[in-house]
């Protein structure tokens, strides 16, 4: 069996190590990145499954980063999972037409992201 | 707490409820206490069932007895019983019944995640239903009956699009819609008990909550379901739920973790 893999982008240092130590514990082989454009330059080499994304963000904001994620070749196929502090649904209608598959509202806990990546079909 | 507390707590859960409280509780009894001594004007939890012991008020009883049960529940648990529900059992159902009206039960359906996600199964079905909820705990039905969640309630189980579709931020939280809150009715009830409905249900749900219950009162539950679920109808339990030696009244259904139907002796002696 392949391995899966996990993106994690968020500006947090601790937000990525609180993830990471989650989808790990899923069983996902996991990157970082600490904004859009150093996701999307990960993107470009190599697709991971999963991306799990904040929302704001230096350098290039989430949203910015999943349009141009859609429109690479074979952007479609991982499955993003917007990670952030956004809870207007308005802001979250936004970002599913933006492409995401699934949101998470922070504070998230292992159940929640769990629950999340069933619902895309992740695990 | 005393061992001789803890030991008392027991009876009173195993009498009332039917729960067992397993031994290795103490200090999870000793936690969720807390708040209810300080509720009731105790200064500590010794107090509070040292006062219970010598004077066993009912409502401070029940408020002891609601602090013990386990409320854990989530949105769509176990995702398989709720598609099952959606796709298999409402469509058959419904076909051949009146008006295609299906009456369902979630027997222990705490603070009402499980009632409200077969309310929006049944209301993306365009299915007509009746969906009655009813749990031991007072207070878990005053709260499932507000339809209002916290930010990690709405996201355990549910996915956002069902989330927006269903739900409205109530400032910090997410309520559930009108047609959604309205869809199902709550009640408070002592499954010990008989239950105060007119008819019987095509659909009960009553999953993890046989685990938690006094072996000794398994079957009386059971007799109780039995009673409420109309021959052809299905009761679904926790997946991992099995009815072997409590009961000769149903059969699980092969490939549906969960599932059960009456038996053909259930279903003569009825008749």
């Amino acid at each position: 069996m392949t391995v899966r893999t996990c993106l994690i982008v968020d500006d947090s240092r601790i937000i990525r190590k609180v993830a990471r130590r989650i989808v790990e514990g899923l069983g996902f082989e996991v990157d970082e990145a600490a904004d859009g454009a150093e996701a999307l330059i990960y993107c470009n080499s190599l697709l991971p499954d999963v991306v799990l994304l904040d929302w704001n963000m230096p350098v290039m904001d989430g949203l910015t980063f999943i349009r141009r994620l859609r429109e690479l070749p074979g952007g479609l196929a991982p499955k993003v999972l917007f990670c952030t502090i956004e809870t207007q649904p308005e802001r979250i209608a936004e970002a599913l037409a933006a492409g995401a598959d699934e949101y998470v509202m922070k504070p998230f806990d292992g159940e929640i992201l769990q629950a999340k990546l069933a619902e895309v079909g992740a695990i | 707490m005393t061992q001789d507390d803890f030991d008392r707590l027991q009876t009173l859960l195993a009498s009332r409820a039917g729960f067992r409280l397993t031994r290795d509780r103490i200090h999870l009894a000793e936690h969720r206490l807390g708040p209810v001594a300080r509720r009731e004007g105790f200064d500590t939890v010794e107090a509070l069932l040292g006062s219970l012991w010598v004077k066993p008020v009912a409502s401070l009883a029940w408020s002891v007895i609601e602090a013990m049960l386990n409320a854990e529940t989530w949105f769509r648990r176990d995702r398989a019983p709720f598609d099952t529900f959606a796709n298999e059992i409402l469509p058959a159902i419904g076909r051949v019944r009146p008006e295609g009206l299906v009456r369902v039960w979630s027997a222990g359906c705490s603070t009402g995640q499980e009632p409200y996600s077969l309310a929006m199964a049944a209301l993306d079905a365009r299915a007509n239903t009746e969906i009655v909820a009813t749990d031991l705990s007072q207070r878990a039905i005053d709260r499932a009956r507000t339809g209002v969640f916290t930010g990690f309630e709405i996201q355990r189980g549910l996915s956002v699009t069902s989330m927006l579709k269903w739900f409205e931020p109530a400032e910090e939280q997410w309520r559930a819609s009108q047609s959604l809150r309205e869809s199902v009715r709550f009640a408070r009830a002592n499954l010990l008990d008989d239950v105060s409905e007119s008819n019987r249900f095509d659909v009960i749900f009553c999953r993890h909550v046989l685990t938690d219950v006094e072996p000794a009162r398994r079957g009386q539950i059971i007799d109780g379901l039995e009673r409420w679920l109309v021959d052809d109808g299905v009761l679904f339990l926790g997946p991992d739920e099995r009815l072997d030696g409590d009961t000769v009244a149903f059969r699980p259904v092969n490939g549906r973790k969960g599932l059960f139907v009456k038996t053909p002796s259930a279903l003569s002696r009825a008749a």
